[in-house]
């Protein structure tokens, strides 16, 4: 089974600064995979492996995302190939914008069968780019997958929503979502990145601008409550006590 | 100006309903499965097959949108609905703003890396789609039709096949009406140290939960139990982070707690610097200590 990880590539988030008008700054913020899209890189490397196949990945953004420690960090986990735009013209998509730059890139590939995408990115967790992607491939789309296998043609899923699990039989090709549960990320070796570099890693150039179906009115850190910061360290005599005085009376 | 409202569950769309009024003239509603009484001038109701997911139902939901024209749609974020909503802005052109906090004139206010910010977004065509969290509005006192008209069933092109299902195994966890919750976080390195939290909430009246990892990563803790970012978001009037660190995607859920509480062995981790009251210590002598002081 040819199967292909869409991912994003997102400002790692524990450098995002907050400007004194709380404004986010993320020019400290290095380019990371956004976290459950690990999770949709392992499941594809999981679900090829199984089914015989072969997996590669695919993902638009920004031109910040063309980071050759950010590429190779895809390759070394087991993909075989990733095909990349990055062009200034895809920073800060919508889901909308995303599935017309992804959707060409998927159906240019020699052959795919099954597009896996993470729960939800890092920076919106809108959880959006499958159902739209899915669409512009015309193509079925189910989220919450937490298990994948090959089914004579089709995928058989497992797939978890608020109040039951499903078995599903999906008709292929098809976009699936996975949950953090369907797979849990490997940690790439140095053996796997020295590989990495070796891999094929294919520059696809932007052939149109995405037209964008949302505008960013505001973006701002929330105003944060005052809190007490009251610390105390446990090892001090009466700490504790003092602790739990605080909390009976905040009861 | 009209507004279609999607929903699985009557109490969502009651608050999606309320929140219709608002700006809306006319209200329809679109109960997937469910009769939805109370709510809207006009209530349609789309069976699914049990053969067929709900996610399937895009192509009849589009037919309906096409119909009904609204210019503003709501829709509640389960996971089946998120996926009909993704298809229907596609089917519009448009893109879904999800999990809204605020609706203004402005356009929609949703989280931004995990509570990093709050982004405020506008549609660029004339439609606006959007994905309300329960809580956001006040379902209480929406009126409408109870009549329902069922509207048929479409198969897409190929459909997907639901060959079986069973329940997930409802916890009575009801973290959202709780006054007091006690967290754990990945300060628990066995699961048998949890107990030791267990007893802390017993004796202060609280419920359980805990950070993304205890829930998903470990299992130790049921998933609706977890608070953050995609998990639960909590109000409750007193919060104990007990070996969580205080990471945005966590705090953003208890950060409208009256009073927040901290324990950690670490005195360096943020949640010290966003709590009223911190205990810097090792858990496991720490927690039985207190749980003896209270």
């Amino acid at each position: 089974m040819q199967v292909v990880a869409a991912i994003k590539i997102v400002p790692d988030d524990q450098d995002i600064q907050v400007a004194a008008d709380r404004s986010l700054d993320f020019s400290k913020a290095r380019p990371v995979v956004s976290e459950y899209d690990l999770n949709a890189l392992e499941a594809a490397v999981q679900l090829a492996a199984a089914t015989g196949g072969s997996a590669i990945a695919v993902t638009a953004g920004a031109a910040s995302i063309d980071d050759s420690k950010t590429k190779k960090n895809v390759l070394a986990r087991g993909m075989e190939a990733l095909y990349l735009t990055a062009d200034d013209a895809c920073a800060d998509m919508d889901a909308y914008a995303t599935a017309q730059v992804l959707a060409p890139m998927v159906e240019d590939l020699d052959g795919w069968d099954v597009v896996l995408v993470g729960d939800g990115s890092a920076d919106l967790y809108a959880k959006q780019t499958g159902a739209q992607l899915a669409a512009r491939l015309n193509v079925p789309y189910v989220a919450g997958a937490i298990a994948l296998e090959e089914d004579g043609g089709s995928l058989k899923v497992r797939r978890k929503t608020e109040d039951e699990v499903e078995v599903l039989s999906v008709p292929l090709p098809a976009v699936v979502s996975v949950l953090p549960e369907a797979a849990a990320p490997r940690i790439p070796g140095m053996k796997d990145i020295l590989a990495a570099g070796k891999k094929p890693m294919e520059a696809v150039a932007l052939a149109e601008a995405p037209a964008a179906a949302l505008e960013v009115v505001s973006c701002k850190a929330p105003v944060q409550a005052e809190r007490a910061m009251e610390v105390y360290d446990a090892t001090d005599d009466g700490a504790v006590e003092k602790f739990a005085a605080a909390l009976k009376a905040a009861l | 100006m009209k507004a279609l409202i999607i929903a699985e569950n009557q109490d969502a769309a009651a608050e999606m309903g309320a929140a219709a009024r608002g700006f809306a003239d006319e209200v329809v509603a679109l109960g997937i499965g469910t009769d939805l009484a109370g709510v809207a001038d006009k209530s349609l109701k789309v069976s699914v097959p049990d053969d067929r997911i709900v996610e399937d139902a895009w192509a009849t939901v589009c037919a309906i949108a096409d119909a009904e024209q609204p210019a503003r749609v709501l829709v509640e974020p389960t996971t089946r609905l998120s996926g009909v909503a993704g298809r229907l802005a596609a089917h519009m052109g448009a893109a879904v703003i999800t999990d809204v906090l605020a609706l203004g004139p402005d356009g929609a206010t949703s989280l931004y890396f995990g509570g990093a910010g709050e982004r405020t977004v506008a549609p660029v065509g004339d439609v606006a789609l959007c994905t309300v969290s329960r809580g956001v509005f006040d379902g209480a006192g929406t009126s409408g039709t109870d009549a329902v008209e069922e509207v048929a069933f479409v198969d897409p092109a190929n459909p997907v096949v639901r060959v079986a299902a069973e329940p997930l195994e409802k916890s009575d966890v009801n973290l959202a009406a709780a006054d007091v919750v006690v967290g754990a976080g990945r300060g628990f390195a066995e699961e048998d140290q949890l107990g030791l939290a267990r007893d802390l909430a017993a004796k202060i009246g609280a419920e359980m939960a805990c950070t993304r990892p205890l829930a998903e990563g470990s299992g130790w803790m049921p998933t609706e139990s977890y608070i953050g970012v995609s998990g639960q978001m909590l109000s409750p009037k007193v919060y104990v982070g007990i070996g969580t660190s205080g990471q945005m995607q966590h705090m953003v859920g208890v950060n409208r707690a009256g009073a927040i509480f901290a324990v950690n062995k670490d005195k360096n981790a943020p949640i010290f610097k966003q709590c009223d009251y911190g205990l810097v210590g090792d858990l496991n002598t720490v927690l039985p200590a207190l749980s003896a002081a209270l």
